[in-house]
């Protein structure tokens, strides 16, 4: 009996799991090698979509595409969400200061991603109150028309919405270092960058890896920021997926999930023989 | 037609609908003439587009017929997909009729019994004919008509002519063409072509929605003289690589600003001054010109684009249900309803019940392109268009006259849907 | 000699409260082992905080070798700061960890890991060089803290409690070795602990502090054998504080005895514990007045006249051993 009990005490978890994910997953995998016609899936095996996925031009293009995406907006949130945290780790001192500050982070969460989305057009728009502002500045004389439906607008939502996710795991790591490691380094003769360089950067790894997980994750996944962003200019894999479904080509959308899966677990396995984030866990 | 519908946009149609519904609920004759008690615990549920999915008809069922009318509404791909895939979630479908060729051979529907449609014989011809008159010609491309009629309860194709079994109860249909915003595009534009002007590079869109955008993509191409299509709704193959080839050429010379997808879009493309010119839907053009923006809905020499939907049964429905489904498709037909549609600037299918229950002015401003002797009012009592303004294309017999292709579902649709990614990943 | 360490008048406020460390002014010699010791709260940690550099000086000046320091940051003054709990960095293995001063001051990494890998040989732990400071035990921390403390060869070492955290066994063994390292090496150290029995073993100068004050400051054996105030005589132990017709007297308990010699001072009472430690026996008083005072007695004497609680007792003195106090302090 008390072989059995641990056992038992996992099942309703693995219960839910296999249910809500792995039954779903394997049909993908299934129905990815389904035929199909315009209007009925055809059981069937064949590897037609999986060929229309790696022979197509288009869809190279598109996840290279993808993974700029995912790749530019690590970056930027990386860098912008590591001084943030830092920021509200080590520069703010006072607790309440920090929760006011923590608070105000998560704003780009208070309205609807739509509306948020929408609420660029007269922002960024050629029309919009920063071309306004700049020309009424007399810093240009036309208004900048990249700034609005452009990669540039896409990775500007990006930032805008998974800032956030960086800061959070990174600014957890950091408030977990001793302060006295800081002072240990100090006494040692480091100055500011190579403490940040020797010190904090190394005990933050957890938080950067978790951090970029999220952001690669959501980014490589997602299909309305990129839409509406670019306004419908560039593609994401994503994208390309949610069109196929649109137009009822399951299979094929099925064998893009397959492959956009398997590529995200490998991005997230390459991540973790870098960082081990079981200290975070 | 894709649209998602919004709070907003679904406030200002409520009360357009409780105004016409004062106005048009008196000349009710004759229904419902089911009176069968149990019918007030009837539910039916009914999965559309935000073109008529709309709450005030849902609570003049309530009211006319007695029993609940539970509105579904969602976008163009998703009712299709629905009603191919989860055809037992709801009873109807309000559809359109280019997606009904994909999903009526799934077996999802059942066909409608005309001889249980009192008004069937006084359905505009465009559905029953397939001709508007005699004379005019059948527009290209997935066609009402073409897609109407099955010969049998268990026919997967389509009879290609008028049977006793329509797939679709016909219900709002409309002429699409580009919009304009007149005060930025400083000419004439006339025709389909004037969407490529260099002139308008990035301030021109189009809509991303494969089926319809490569339509109007079509209709630029032969305006330009690019190429001509054997049937712009039913491309070969080679016809998709052309066209799509000359839309990639104008999206790499940086033509386009953006694509839009939902009805919320183009509104904002258009009324941010994003874009000049582009693919739009009717209501859209009126949505910009209530924020006080000018924007013309812009007949071309060329002719329109046009769109259909209907309600179809789906094929669980029975007994008592399936009566009340059919009360409720002659209500439709009735003239409430076409009145309450006209005057949101689509088109009903029985036109003489609908006149019926319209105001001499309004009938004159929207369906016989005649100046408004009076204003005429949104339901929040704004004024919509002041008294001499005339509807943009004019008269019923005019615009859909000029019909000259339908949205379309393809032979080649597989393949033009490739092409169309590869289109927006370029 | 020269001091190696002089504190001139030096304050410490925290915000508006009263100063956590109040005007003192000490001065270590050269080469010497100095213990700062007080109860929890009493400025120790505040006052080598500011002479590492850590903490800003709210009045006053520091001065190492004569130089004044008090601005300058801790690397730039020649002192090395062991902390509490050692603050190893846990990312790095013992070898880097010791390494860590002279990477900083940009040693090249082959000379830099072959003179940790010496330092770590002087604190004897060549064994562990790649261990990671999760992989060592409290003691072998404590030692690699001490070598990454030393590898800049500072002209002052501070400590920070540095035996707090080890078992009492392993206390002893640790308090020989720093010993040891200090004599060999030749440099100050400066430790800071709660604990006089630490201090009477390591230091050459004890400095006794109370809120913020030096109470004593001196060799421990001077401590010990005339402690300055009834404070530093109860904080030091093996005293008893007495109020007697003469005055305030400190009367080491070893030297009180259970029958009062001739012509000496008495303290007459019941007896009200007493305690068998092995070697000696202690025997607590209690006198009418509600004084208590306290006898350790050889185990040889004791037994030849035991006494009992609650038996009526007189403990008394050599007259020379009253060692007299100021009344007020």
């Amino acid at each position: 009996m008390s072989r059995w009990f641990p056992w038992l005490q996992a099942a309703p978890l693995a219960l839910v799991l296999a249910c809500f994910l792995l039954v779903p997953i394997g049909l993908i995998v299934v129905v990815s090698f389904y035929d199909y016609d315009s209007f009925s899936l055809i059981p069937d095996f064949v590897l037609t979509n999986y060929r229309e996925v790696f022979a197509s031009p288009v869809t190279w293009q598109t996840y290279l595409k993808t993974v700029w995406f995912a790749g530019l907006t690590w970056l930027v949130t990386l860098a912008l969400g590591f001084w943030l945290a830092y920021y509200l780790a080590f520069v703010v001192q006072d607790a309440t200061w920090r929760m006011v500050l923590f608070v105000l982070c998560t704003v780009p969460f208070w309205t609807s991603n739509l509306i948020r989305m929408i609420a660029w057009v007269p922002f960024l728009g050629r029309n919009g109150i920063l071309n306004n502002a700049l020309v009424g500045a007399g810093v240009i004389e036309q208004p900048l028309e990249f700034l609005l439906f452009s990669d540039f607008a896409v990775i500007l939502a990006f930032v805008h919405l998974y800032t956030l996710f960086m800061v959070v795991p990174i600014f957890n790591t950091m408030m977990r270092i001793d302060r006295r490691l800081l002072e240990a380094a100090r006494d040692a003769g480091a100055g500011f960058w190579q403490t940040l360089w020797c010190v904090i950067l190394p005990l933050c790894k957890p938080g950067i890896g978790i951090g970029s997980i999220f952001v690669v994750v959501l980014v490589m996944g997602d299909f309305a920021t990129v839409r509406l962003m670019s306004g419908g200019q560039s593609a994401s894999v994503g994208l390309m997926i949610s069109n196929q479904i649109g137009l009822m080509q399951y299979p094929a959308a099925a064998a893009n999930a397959v492959v956009l899966l398997a590529m995200v677990l490998l991005l997230v396995a390459a991540m973790l023989r870098v960082i081990d984030i079981r200290k975070e866990l | 037609m894709t649209e998602q519908t919004k709070p907003a946009a679904l406030t200002r149609r409520g009360a357009l609908a409780l105004a016409g519904a004062t106005m048009g609920s008196g000349a009710i004759t004759g229904f419902p003439t089911l009176w069968a008690q149990n019918i007030r615990n009837v539910t039916l549920r009914q999965i559309g587009t935000g073109v008529s999915g709309l709450n005030p008809i849902a609570e003049q069922v309530k009211k006319d017929l007695g029993f609940t009318l539970q509105l579904t509404v969602t976008d163009t791909d998703a009712v299709a997909q629905r009603a191919a895939t989860q055809a037992r979630s709801f009873d109807i479908a309000d559809i359109e009729y280019f997606s009904i060729k994909k999903v009526y051979p799934t077996g999802a529907l059942q066909p409608i019994d005309t001889s249980r449609i009192k008004l069937a014989d006084k359905i505009v011809p465009i559905f029953t004919t397939g001709r508007l008159t005699p004379d005019s010609a059948a527009g290209q491309g997935t066609s009402p008509f073409s897609v109407g009629f099955v010969e049998s309860r268990d026919a997967k194709a389509f009879a290609g002519k008028r049977t006793e079994l329509m797939t679709l109860m016909p219900t709002v249909y409309n002429a699409d063409t580009l919009g304009i915003r007149p005060d930025l595009v400083g000419r004439p534009i006339t025709h389909w072509k004037d969407l490529l002007d260099p002139a308008f590079k990035g301030r021109a869109s189009i809509l991303n929605i494969p089926g319809i955008g490569i339509m109007d993509a079509a209709m630029v191409a032969e305006s330009a003289g690019i190429l001509k299509y054997g049937d712009k709704g039913n491309m070969t193959r080679a016809e998709i690589d052309k066209t799509i080839a000359f839309l990639i050429e104008a999206k790499r010379a940086g033509q386009f600003r953006a694509f839009w997808k939902t009805f919320d879009e183009s509104v904002n493309l258009m009324a941010s001054g994003e874009v000049v010119i582009q693919s739009m839907w009717s209501p859209a053009v009126t949505a910009v010109r209530s924020r006080g923006i000018p924007c013309v809905y812009q007949p071309l020499a060329e002719g329109y684009r046009a769109w259909g939907s209907g309600l179809g049964l789906m094929r669980h429905l029975s007994g008592l249900e399936l009566d009340a489904a059919y009360e409720y498709m002659n209500w439709y037909l009735s003239g409430w309803c076409g009145a309450f549609l006209n005057r949101q600037g689509y088109y009903s299918a029985v036109l003489e019940t609908a006149k019926a229950n319209m105001s001499e002015n309004e009938w004159g401003y929207w369906m016989e392109g005649k100046p408004a002797t009076a204003d005429i009012l949104a339901p929040d009592g704004k004024v919509m268009e002041k008294a001499g303004a005339v509807r943009d294309g004019g008269s019923f017999q005019e615009r859909m006259g000029k019909v000259v292709c339908w949205n379309s579902v393809m032979n080649e649709d597989r393949y033009m849907i490739q092409k169309w990614n590869e289109f927006i990943a370029a | 000699m020269r001091p190696d360490v002089e504190l001139i008048g030096v304050t410490k406020r925290y915000g508006h409260g009263p100063a956590a460390v109040d005007g003192i002014s000490l001065a270590i010699p050269a080469g010497s082992y100095c213990c700062l010791l007080g109860p929890s709260g009493c400025g120790k940690t505040s006052t080598l905080r500011m002479i590492a550099g850590h903490e800003t000086v709210s009045e006053g000046d520091i001065l190492l070798s004569g130089r004044n320091v008090t601005l300058l940051p801790p690397a730039a003054r020649g002192t090395a700061m062991m902390f509490q709990s050692y603050a190893l960095f846990p990312h790095l293995t013992a070898l880097e960890n010791i390494a860590f001063g002279l990477r900083m001051r940009g040693v090249g990494k082959a000379e830099r890991l072959a003179r940790a890998a010496e330092f770590l040989r002087l604190v004897q732990l060549g064994a562990m060089a790649d261990r990671l400071p999760a992989q060592l035990s409290g003691g072998q921390q404590q030692r690699v803290a001490l070598a990454r403390a030393l590898i800049t060869r500072p002209k002052v070492l501070l400590l920070d409690e540095p035996l707090s955290a080890l078992d009492p066994f392993l206390r002893t063994q640790m308090r020989e070795e720093l010993k040891r390292l200090q004599r060999e090496l030749g440099i100050t150290f400066i430790h800071v602990t709660h604990g006089q029995e630490e201090a009477m073993a390591l230091s050459d100068m004890a400095v006794v502090m109370d809120q913020g004050r030096i109470a004593q400051a001196a060799p421990p054996r001077e401590i010990f054998e005339k402690p300055a105030s009834a404070f530093v005589a109860r904080f030091i132990g093996g005293h008893n504080v007495l109020e007697l017709p003469g005055g305030r007297f400190a009367v080491r308990t070893d030297r009180t005895r259970l029958a009062p010699p001739p012509g000496g001072a008495s303290l007459a009472g019941q007896v009200a514990a007493v305690e068998y430690q092995g070697a000696a026996v202690r025997v607590v008083v209690r006198a009418p007045d509600g004084q208590t005072a306290e006898a350790l007695l050889p185990d040889g004497l004791f037994h030849a006249a035991p006494v009992a609680p609650g038996e009526a007792a007189t403990l008394g003195w050599d007259a020379q051993d009253a060692h007299p106090l100021s009344p007020n302090a």
